[in-house]
């Protein structure tokens, strides 16, 4: 392999182990990192000439971008080389009349936002990696977040990608266009692809308006039964733009890691914080109607609300936090998703199965309950190893994908499915489907060297 | 005993803001408006003072447009038991905003007046100083902590220098500094009782104040745009750049 890496055309390398391991990895903890090298490409030439070097040397090749993926999709733990794209963060246009941000791959998501904010707009796709997380990442993954209740998810904001494919040639998919109907729309199958399809280079971005003045609630919950209703009535009554819940243990992990205590007096099972349009003060007003409303229904049992924007930023704090306040104890990950209309019984169904399934694991929910999508994630006890953990998630995972399936929801709803989910994908896409998406993998990457093991079991 | 906070309403502090095209002002229309936070964290003081069983009641006062009914409310909701509107459409600057403070404190009688040290908006800092000197009373300005016995206040003061703890007697103007406290939440249930606590309007005329019109502003500039930044190589560079500046 180093002699291989030697043939590498002028591109900077690292092969330091303590590269090896950084770039070797995601968010996943259950993956040895084992890369041969890191290269990293500082243009689309640059890219297309490596993916040459590799089809002739056979040499497999990881996509990486900002490495906050949480299903092991930007892992190289089979001596892959990995391709940091961290080089390639040029604005290369923002163009008002189009109101759209044309970025190379590189640029994280947080840059973006900022570029979007500096010209008056905004990119209004957002979570809590978005400073580490890369353009091309996030659309690799089709990132969803806390505002796609409002806005969607990333695939609704693609206009444009110029990408790599497996095959070394450089694509221009849909150049920023909002109306195309000429033929097959090729961007989108890059969108969620997870880098198994070719490299994603340069990518359009549409902008949204500035949003007006967001209040946000903090509203405890009397029970699981009563987050739905709940939020049907405020949906109703506010126009929301984030509807996101937690539990009581995820509000324990972050006061631990975060050294504060709660913010709300009563301690309640389930907590959302809500946001909705405040543009003048006036919308405060009916959510505190509303708010007596669920709790006369005996659905809430407390609540706070911001008054400045740093209680905004402070309140949400408590739900964007909770995965970093988490990720000591190697949380084993399940993205779940149903129709929202089958969120109720779903979670019932879900709540009884992880008491009877875990009672040695601890438990913490929390997600963006009002996209149907639900984080569920069961921490590591401290005197387990990483190993045994991991294959007893995994078996118990089993039963909880055979109650998606009954749901028919997904077993990813946001995250994918990289290695993590990979043998498990058959409980939520049929055999032809997955049929189906080998053929489209080998036509795009002949050779299967473009991040081969991930997705496809 | 009695508390008087002083709450001013404020262009937000995470708003970024932006001078109006004419020159005129700030641009406030549909921009997020709040206490001032130095004043949130003097009324935070006021509420766990009471809370202790060292003050009986906290009222809230504003001066300014029927808007600032907003922030009174938001301070009864957080706590306080009764609030004062002083009305009027200007802006005073500090010294008539002292006066006018000055003819609540000869009503209310309160033992302790606590203001912000100093409001984000014009960063001022005088109004606390100007007040206890009309009143003729001690002043504990930039407070980091307040503790209460015999009548005296001991107050930590954040200065220069580091920390530095005065004692005075009550009555007395207190002014806080932010690491005085973390001001809390408003519960949604107290927003409801607040629309049952007091809230008095009190005209100017009816404290034998004619106008609080003090100034006129003829004209707003934003600050001028800073150059970028320039990444330079290596450190012979920078001396170059620097003589050539004539820096060096
Ligand atoms: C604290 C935290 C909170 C999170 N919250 C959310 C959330 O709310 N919603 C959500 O959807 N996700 C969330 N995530 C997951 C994560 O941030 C996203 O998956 C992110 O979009 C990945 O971007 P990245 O640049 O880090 O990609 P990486 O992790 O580096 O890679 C992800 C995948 O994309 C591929 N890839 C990367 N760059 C390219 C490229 N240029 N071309 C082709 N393929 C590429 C990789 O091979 C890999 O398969 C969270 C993660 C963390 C750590």
């Amino acid at each position: 392999m180093e002699e291989r890496i030697d043939t590498l055309p002028r591109l900077p390398v690292s092969t330091d182990t303590g590269d090896l391991e950084h770039y070797g990895r995601d968010w996943t903890r259950f993956w040895k990192p084992a890369p041969c090298g890191v290269v990293f490409p500082e243009s689309t030439d640059d890219v297309a000439e490596l993916v040459g070097w590799a089809r002739k040397t056979k040499t497999p090749l990881v996509p990486s971008g900002g490495r906050t993926g949480l299903s092991g999709g930007a892992v190289a733990s089979r001596n892959e080389l990995v391709v940091s794209l961290e080089r390639m963060r040029s604005l290369v246009e923002l163009d008002e009349a189009d109101a759209s941000i044309t970025v190379q791959a590189g640029m994280t998501i947080g840059e973006v936002q900022r570029r979007a904010v500096d010209a008056g707009f905004c990119y209004p796709v957002d979570w809590a990696a978005a400073e580490s997380s890369q353009a091309g990442g996030s659309i690799a993954t089709n990132a969803g977040g806390i505002r796609v209740l409002r806005y969607g998810m990333t695939r609704d904001w693609v206009r444009g990608l110029e990408v790599v494919t497996g095959a070394g040639e450089v694509l221009e998919l849909n150049r920023g266009l909002i109306k195309n109907n000429a033929g097959y729309d090729l961007r989108q199958l890059f969108i969620g692809s997870e880098g198994t399809l070719g490299f994603i280079t340069r990518a359009t971005f549409g902008l949204a308006p500035p949003p007006v003045q967001q209040s946000v609630l903090l509203l405890g919950f009397a029970d699981l039964e009563a987050i739905m209703p709940a939020f049907a009535l405020l949906r109703r009554q506010l126009s929301l733009s984030a509807f996101e819940f937690f539990d009581q243990a995820s509000l324990e992990h972050v006061a631990t890691h975060t050294g504060q205590s709660s913010p709300i007096e009563t301690e309640c099972p389930f907590y959302a914080v809500v946001e909705f349009d405040d543009p003048d003060g006036s919308a405060q007003e009916r959510a505190l109607e509303v708010f007596e409303g669920a709790v006369e229904e005996g659905w809430v049992t407390d609540g706070i609300i911001s008054q400045s924007e740093s209680q905004v930023q402070e309140l949400w704090q408590w739900r964007e936090a909770i995965s970093e306040a988490i990720a000591v104890h190697t949380p084993y990950k399940n993205d779940l998703s149903v129709r929202i209309s089958r969120v109720p019984t779903f979670l019932a169904e879900l709540d009884r199965l992880v008491e009877a399934k875990y009672p040695e694991f601890q438990v913490v929910w929390f997600g963006h309950i009002g996209d149907g999508n639900l984080h569920m994630n069961v921490l590591k006890p401290e005197s387990w190893s990483v190993e045994d953990f991991h294959t007893a998630c995994n078996g118990l995972s089993e039963q909880v994908f055979e109650l998606v399936r009954k749901h028919e929801g997904s077993l990813s709803a946001e995250h994918g499915v990289g290695l993590l989910k990979r043998d498990h994908l058959a409980m939520c896409r049929s055999e032809s489907e997955i049929e189906l998406m080998r053929r489209i993998k080998q036509a795009f990457d002949p050779d299967n060297l473009i991040n081969p093991g991930k997705i496809l079991p | 005993m009695k508390i008087l906070v002083t709450l001013k309403r404020v262009v937000d502090y995470n708003v970024r803001v932006r001078v109006k095209s004419d020159g005129s002002g700030v641009e406030t229309d549909g921009v997020k408006m709040s206490i001032n936070p130095f004043d949130e964290i003097a009324l935070e003081e006021a509420l766990r003072i009471k809370e202790r069983g060292d003050a009986e009641e906290v009222v809230v006062a504003s001066i300014g447009a029927a808007d600032v009914q907003q922030q009174l409310r938001t301070g009864l909701a957080m706590g306080a038991d009764r609030a004062l509107h002083v009305e009027t459409e200007s802006a005073p600057q500090p010294l008539t905003a002292a006066r006018i403070l000055l003819k609540l404190v000869e009503r209310e009688e309160p033992g302790i007046v606590f203001l912000g040290k100093q409001a984000i908006d014009d960063d001022c800092n005088q109004t606390g100083q100007m007040l206890a000197a009309l009143w003729d009373r001690p002043q504990a300005t930039f407070a980091s902590k307040v503790e209460l016995s015999d009548g005296k206040a001991s107050v930590t003061r954040e200065v220069d220098a580091g920390l530095e703890t005065i004692q005075v007697d009550l009555p007395a103007v207190l002014t806080s500094d932010l690491r005085l406290n973390e001001p809390r939440f408003v519960k949604l249930p107290e927003i409801m009782k607040a629309k049952r606590k007091p809230l008095d309007i009190i005209a100017l005329d009816e404290l034998g104040i004619e106008d609080a019109v003090d100034h006129q502003i003829s004209d707003f500039q934003p600050p001028p745009k800073r150059a970028g930044g320039k990444i330079l190589e290596s450190a012979g560079e920078l001396v170059d750049e620097l003589k050539n500046k004539g820096l060096l």
